[in-house]
């Protein structure tokens, strides 16, 4: 192999141009895979993360059905309304058989309504979420999320709520103490006090949740005694699934796992990916038609060079390794320079500080910065590398030296 | 002893037999030159003889073994190790010195780079090109180039060495030059098979073999 790395390198450093061009080449989708990559998979890991600690697990909530209309003859109603049995019956019971199972971290009740918020002029319509302060933090991490951590004043101060940012945002208020009026669908209202403003940088939540004890709730909506939600936590959250379908046959309302309650952001991620990898992959595949395109010159420009290596005793073999060599050569050198870009793209987009508004809210790009993206990307370099240089390579080893040595 | 001997050989491409059964042989230590008009056979036959091309049929026995054209591998380490070729033009490779371009054979033969080099050097000063070991080919004159591909095919020691018009583009002056080193080396007991078509050449040989439509009128 020795003869075969001496004629191979000599090639490669003294054909410095086009080896640069072809390293460019794997170094830019190399690049672009890390970056890519650490960029959709970042987003969508801090996504999860946020989801799986502020939302439970598994939620245990009524049923939606149908209003009970008999036809003989079944027909299309538009505008149909859908009937809200909204009330879990024997919620604490459930809750106490749901706390002996083994993979059970914490469950809570809630009474989740609707609401507007008032605050001077302005109004904002909510989620209202009762909550047992004390149940609460077992079943999710809202304190993690919350910026003054008083998830506690709401045991003291029956019209406390915590606010979502975005909320608070809206309605113009920026410190807690500020009172607001709460109006209930009955029409009730009552003043409560702000005591604290959750931020989980998801904007949908951020923007419309408020939290406040369960027992305030009830009673504004007259609904002692009532939980319309029951929310699990587990050990190990890819379970959830599994473990949401175990408790369906034991539990007569509906369990719904985080999974399938965010099923159209995970399949958004899926096409995400898709759409990602596709781009990189067509990166890839420019850079190893560089690789190709290259090689294939290099073997046609040195036919006569291949002829007199193979009359000096080279074989087949070791011209197609010669030139399988240099694609490999600069497949790893590609990886590596690409690498090497990646990680300082990675460390720019980490130290760029901005407000990014979508479905998520950060101070700055979200990255995962998991070394096994610069495994993959050497792999896959390496792969289409190899591949490229595959077939001028093997058209080398296919010369024969008589024809060529006959044509001059 | 014979170093290469060629019995019954024919070659034919598409519809044309260029080699129509010869039988030659060569002893070692000869010089023979193969000579004959554009067309007759001569760089065919010389091609059949250094193994880089299987004749249509016949048999070809180097150093007296029966040389079988399937394996490629066996035909490689014989043309390394046994044999050395010279052109028309010099087959130099561009990207690589004198150097490096004389050491090649021995590398692929398994020589260590270092001692590769020490002979390389010596045949290269042999060769009066001592101290332009680290040149590129392009800076370097025709003549010259013929003499770095001369020293790459004396690199492993062959016992045959199979030239193919190596003065076909040189002046008179290199001509001579080539020839010289040719005799030198064919005296030290290198065997040479030189095909040429120019006859002044030819007859510094110990013996001509002529052809004409491909067979051998005179051996």
């Amino acid at each position: 192999m020795r003869h075969v790395a001496f004629v191979a390198f000599k090639l490669l450093l003294e054909r410095k141009r086009q080896t640069l061009v072809s390293v460019l080449g794997v170094s830019i989708g190399v690049s672009a895979f890390i970056v890519m990559s650490s960029l959709m998979i970042g987003f969508q890991s801090y996504f999860i993360q946020q989801v799986i600690d502020l939302e439970p697990h598994i939620r245990i909530k009524p049923r939606e059905e149908r209003t009970d209309f008999m036809f003989e003859e079944p027909v299309l109603v538009l505008g149909e309304r859908l009937k809200e049995k909204d009330k879990i019956l024997g919620w604490y019971e459930i809750m106490q058989s749901l706390e002996k199972h083994p993979e059970v971290l914490g469950v809570a009740p809630r009474l989740v309504s609707r609401g507007i918020l008032k605050y001077g002029v302005k109004d904002k319509p909510v989620t209202l979420l009762g909550i047992d302060p004390q149940r609460e933090p077992k079943a999710s991490i809202i304190e993690k999320f919350l910026i003054h951590k008083n998830l506690k004043k709401l045991e003291t101060n029956r019209t406390g709520v915590i606010l979502g940012v975005l909320v608070a945002k809206s309605l113009g208020i920026q410190e807690k103490g500020k009172k607001l009026l709460l109006v209930a669908p009955n029409g009730q209202t009552l003043l409560v006090t702000v005591e604290d403003f959750f931020e989980s940088g998801i904007t949908n939540i951020d923007d419309a949740r408020v939290y406040l004890n369960i027992k305030t709730l009830q009673s504004l909506l007259d609904r002692q005694g009532e939980a319309n939600e029951i929310v699990v936590k587990i050990g190990d959250v890819n379970r959830a699934e599994k473990i949401s379908r175990d408790f369906q046959e034991i539990i007569p309302y509906e369990v719904e796992s985080w999974q399938r309650a965010y099923r159209n952001f995970l399949s958004i991620f899926k096409i995400q990916n898709t759409i990602t990898y596709m781009i990189v992959f067509a990166i890839l595949t420019v850079s190893a038609f560089g690789i190709f395109n290259i090689i294939m010159m290099t073997v046609l420009e040195k036919k006569k060079d291949i002829a007199i290596l193979m009359a000096m005793g080279f074989t087949r073999r070791d011209v197609l390794l010669i030139f399988m060599v240099e694609g490999f050569v600069v497949g790893l050198l590609g990886a590596l320079l690409g690498s090497v870009l990646g990680y300082g793209l990675q460390e720019y987009l980490e130290s760029i500080k901005l407000d990014v508004e979508g479905l998520i809210r950060t101070k700055g790009f979200v990255l995962d910065r998991s070394p096994l993206f610069y495994l993959y990307a050497l792999v896959f370099s390496l792969f289409f590398s190899l591949l490229a240089s595959l077939y001028p390579s093997y058209r080398a080893s296919r010369l024969n030296p008589v024809d060529i040595f006959r044509s001059q | 002893m014979k170093v290469v001997e060629l019995l019954g050989i024919r070659k034919v491409i598409g519809q044309e037999e260029i080699l129509k059964g010869i039988d030659l042989w060569v002893e070692a230590g000869e010089f023979v030159a193969i000579v004959g008009a554009s067309g007759s056979g001569k760089s065919s036959l010389l091609y059949v003889m250094g193994l880089l091309d299987k004749p249509t049929s016949g048999e070809v026995f180097f150093e007296g073994q029966r040389v079988d054209f399937s394996g490629e591998k066996e035909l490689s380490v014989i043309r390394n190790q046994k044999m050395g070729f010279v052109f028309q033009f010099h087959y130099l490779l561009p990207e690589f010195n004198l150097l490096e371009n004389v050491i090649l054979p021995a590398i692929k033969r398994g020589m260590m780079k270092t001692e590769a080099q020490e002979r390389a050097y010596e045949l290269l000063k042999r060769l009066g090109l001592g101290g332009k070991e680290r040149r590129k080919i392009y800076q370097i004159s025709g003549g010259e180039m013929q003499r770095v591909a001369i020293a790459r095919a004396l690199m492993n020691n062959p016992s045959l060495l199979l030239a193919d018009e190596p003065t076909g583009n040189l002046d008179s002056k290199n001509t001579r030059a080539v020839m010289d080193i040719f005799k030198e080396i064919n005296a030290e007991g290198t065997t040479i098979v030189m095909v040429t078509h120019e006859l002044d050449l030819a007859a510094q040989a110990h013996r001509i073999v002529e052809m004409r439509d491909g067979q051998v009128v005179r051996a």
